[in-house]
């Protein structure tokens, strides 16, 4: 057998629980009264509506209206800017053109104390008011949860509403080619079109406000405030600043979703009241810390040395899975976490056990077919290496089609439509990240331990590696 | 050290730790019949009873609330009953033993969503009349027909193409153990576990809902990857015991020397749901009891199936097809 300095036993071992101390419990500082993160933990985790309390709902248009993909768009907005700046930032949002639906999912707040579904339901979908009002003077700015100002509640001569949503027949972003800018970077707008009455409220509004700030409202929110050039009089007007893409196109649905021809019904709709939702987490904090103790204790009484070793190798697999759901490396975002996902987390220890039963059962019929330690501990860890690796790429290939069917990717939704259930994805994700865990530690770092640690002379007697008493 | 080993003739090569292998093949019928006893119940249970869709699939509404004190049932039955001419509404009861709640489950019977507004009408009618049991909406879900049974089709769909690309992993690793047989009996035992966990939510009388999908989900990993393990092993002996060697000797010595692995990674990972489903009866966690009780019966299924099912299944099916040469 190759000798591997056995000093690595040590080092190894030590890497994995100091990474897996880290991942568990985060870094934080104190700088008076504020915490500052620097590593998340276990408690950063994003905690799916099902664990945490919310509430889910999916809306359509009323009366089988047949929405555009632009209308769905607006539709979207409207909750986009009403989630931003109510504060909620755990919010999941999406609109399946094929079934015209959208569906969004969304934690309760911090705050929250009456957990009233029903008001909740009909604040995100009832009909935007769109408004253009003049200057754009302001009560509350507070920031969004996209981290940009929200300025709220029109004061003073804003509260006069000029013009309405019903005047707007359709807002666009586009590219202006007329004015091509010094810097020679493309100028985004949005140009706005109104319909026939409209038109003319739009001339006596441009005409008396030339020169001032007239600025664009939805519900409490002001969109935009641009300053009016001219009097426009054709019912055509651009609105340009310094849009990105981006940008001018959100402007442009959230204009359009005051203009919506249709109102959102709600299709479907869930709630878990908070309360409900702490308890699980509890729980399952419970059952995670009991179940990991019994796996300990298990292990080390059938296996000896290897079970030892093998507990450190699992550590370091929850390690690296609560890390990858946490967004413990910057890289990787965090991760919402649901209860099929911590069923994900159960199974992919099962995998993780699997892993070393194997290898540990492999060394001793090895060493009692009468193999010297180091000859049971060549063989063994090389012939159950195959048996590992398929049974593990079995588990790969369900979780990756999970990912794929359930997941942003959505593959079969041409023919499905868009699911509500991310918490099939979320399964997906856990077992997929805890089975690239158990390569690295059940397959690749256990073994190197396991080799280093036969370097020991205290550590060389057959009965520590599950053999017979008297065996040296 | 392989060449101290004196040369072992192929009677001493079928010893298991000096004992005969055990007659996985030759106790074949005995778990064929278990089997097709546990699947014959449940197919006559599935026609008395029916199989019960949960409304995320047949679609319909259910409101949870939690209360306190002792309730008169009677009066809040006809209450929100006549909320509701059109729907036949159920009631459950169950208790909360860590908070000391009780929590109160109805469920309507169409397949229609109900609207908010009815829902808060309930809620506060509820509330006016028991002011003493503090009632409080923990929650509620409302799921439309045509939603649900897409979903349904979708996790159909997902698991028959996971099935798909298992079989033919299966047919590449193990070409020379003639890989398509063994991959198509390893997909028999998993259709074997999967149809277990379906009669046991039908004879127990539990609605099809997510977490019945969440099992078969696992089921899909863990039963193949079970089933993989043996052929794993099935490979090797035939390397050791000879090209020549009867398969069902490969086979028994093989599923014994794996059996001790797939026990005690069974009971390990059976003893961590346990924990799961232990924790979840004490918070009255619906969702995680739902889900951690069929999925011990899957993984006893899982392991049970690829040692007594797939691996007889597939010599039979291999002595057959050398006898037919």
């Amino acid at each position: 057998m190759k000798r591997i300095p056995k000093i690595l036993f040590f080092i190894v071992a030590i890497l994995i629980l100091a990474f897996s101390f880290t991942s568990i419990f985060g870094v934080t500082y104190y700088v008076g009264d504020n915490k500052e993160t620097v590593v998340k933990g276990i408690t950063d985790i994003r905690w799916g509506t099902d664990i945490r309390g919310g509430v889910e709902a999916t809306f359509e248009p009323a009366n089988d209206y047949n929405a555009t993909d632009e209308q769905l768009e607006a539709a979207k907005s409207i909750i986009e800017v009403r989630m931003v700046s109510s504060g909620i930032t755990d919010y999941e949002l999406y609109a399946d053109n094929n079934t015209d639906r959208i569906i969004v999912r969304f934690p309760w707040k911090e705050d929250e104390k009456d957990f009233d579904v029903e008001k909740a339901i009909e604040e995100i979908s009832s009909t935007a008011e769109l408004t253009f009002r003049p200057g754009n003077s302001y009560a509350k700015t507070s920031i969004g949860s996209d981290g940009e100002y929200v300025y709220q509640t029109p004061t003073g001569d804003t509260e006069t509403v000029l013009m309405d949503g019903s005047a707007v027949k359709k807002a666009q972003a586009g590219i202006d080619s007329s004015a091509q800018s010094s810097n020679n970077k493309s100028n985004y707008v949005v140009s706005l079109e109104l319909n026939d009455e409209g038109a003319k409220t739009f001339a006596d509004i441009t005409e008396k406000y030339t020169s001032q700030v007239v600025s664009i409202w939805m519900d409490d929110v002001m969109l935009s405030a641009p300053t009016i050039q001219e009097k426009i009089s054709g019912g055509k007007a651009q609105i340009s600043g310094d849009f990105t893409a981006e940008e001018a196109t959100k402007l442009a649905d959230r204009i359009n979703a005051g203009a919506l021809p249709f109102k959102l019904e709600t299709v479907t709709y869930g709630s878990i009241s908070a309360s409900l939702g702490e308890n699980s987490l509890v729980a399952m904090g419970y059952a995670g810390i009991i179940a990991f103790c019994l796996i300990i204790v298990f292990m080390i009484f059938m296996y000896r040395l290897p079970g030892f070793i093998a507990c450190i190798a699992l550590t370091g697999q929850m390690g690296i899975t609560i890390a990858a759901i946490s967004g413990y490396f910057p890289v990787f975002n965090s991760f919402t976490m649901t209860l099929p996902g911590i069923a994900g987390l159960i199974l992919s220890i099962g995998m993780g056990v699997d892993a070393n039963v194997i290898t540990s059962e492999r060394i001793i019929e090895e060493m009692r077919s009468g193999r010297t330690l180091d000859g049971a501990l060549d063989r063994g860890t090389k012939s159950s290496l195959t048996a590992i690796i398929d049974g593990n790429m079995t588990i790969v290939i369900v979780a990756l089609i999970l990912l794929l069917v359930f997941g942003p990717f959505n593959v079969l939704s041409f023919i499905f439509g868009q699911s509500t259930t991310g918490t099939i994805y979320s399964f997906g994700y856990t077992l997929l990240m805890g089975v690239i865990s158990n390569f690295i530690m059940g397959v690749g770092l256990s073994r190197v331990m396991l080799r280093a640690v036969a370097g020991y002379k205290w550590a060389r007697h057959k009965w520590l590696f599950g053999g017979a008493k008297d065996g040296k | 050290m392989a060449n101290k080993i004196t040369k072992q003739s192929y009677e001493e090569k079928l010893l298991v730790r000096g004992k005969k292998a055990k007659g996985f093949y030759e106790h074949r019928k005995v778990f064929f019949v278990i089997s097709l006893a546990i699947i014959l119940i449940g197919i006559v249970c599935n026609f008395i009873f029916g199989t019960t869709l949960d409304i995320q699939f047949s679609g319909g509404s259910m409101i949870k609330y939690s209360y306190t004190g002792k309730l008169n049932d009677k009066e809040l039955k006809t209450l929100v009953q006549n909320k509701t001419p059109d729907d036949v509404v159920t009631f459950s009861d169950s208790q909360d033993l860590v908070n000391n709640k009780n929590i109160l489950t109805v469920q309507f019977s169409g397949t229609d969503t109900i609207s908010t507004d009815l829902q808060k009408s309930i809620t506060t009618s509820i509330q006016e009349k028991f002011p003493d049991n503090n009632f409080k909406l923990e929650q509620s879900s409302s799921v439309d027909a045509t939603m649900g049974f897409s979903f349904l089709l979708k996790c159909i769909a997902a698991v028959a193409l996971a099935g798909v690309l298992m079989v033919l992993y299966v047919t590449i690793r193990f070409k020379k153990i003639g890989g398509l047989s063994a991959g198509v009996f390893g997909l028999v035992a998993l259709f074997h576990d999967l149809a277990i966990i379906y009669f046991f939510y039908v004879i127990f009388r539990m609605p099809i809902d997510s977490s019945f999908m969440a099992v078969a989900l696992m089921l899909l990993g863990y039963s193949l990857n079970d089933t993989v393990v043996v052929y794993d092993r099935v490979r090797e002996e035939r390397k050791n015991l000879g090209y020549k060697a009867d398969i069902k000797d490969i086979f028994n010595v093989a599923s014994t020397k794996v059996m001790r692995r797939t026990i005690i990674t069974s009971i390990t990972t059976i003893a961590a749901v346990t924990t799961v489903y232990v924790t979840a009866i004490f918070f009255n966690l619906d969702s995680v009891k739902a889900f951690a009780l069929p999925m011990i019966v899957g993984l006893v299924s899982g392991c049970y199936s690829s040692l007594c099912i797939a691996g007889p299944l597939w010599v039979s099916w291999k002595k057959r097809s050398k006898e037919e040469k």
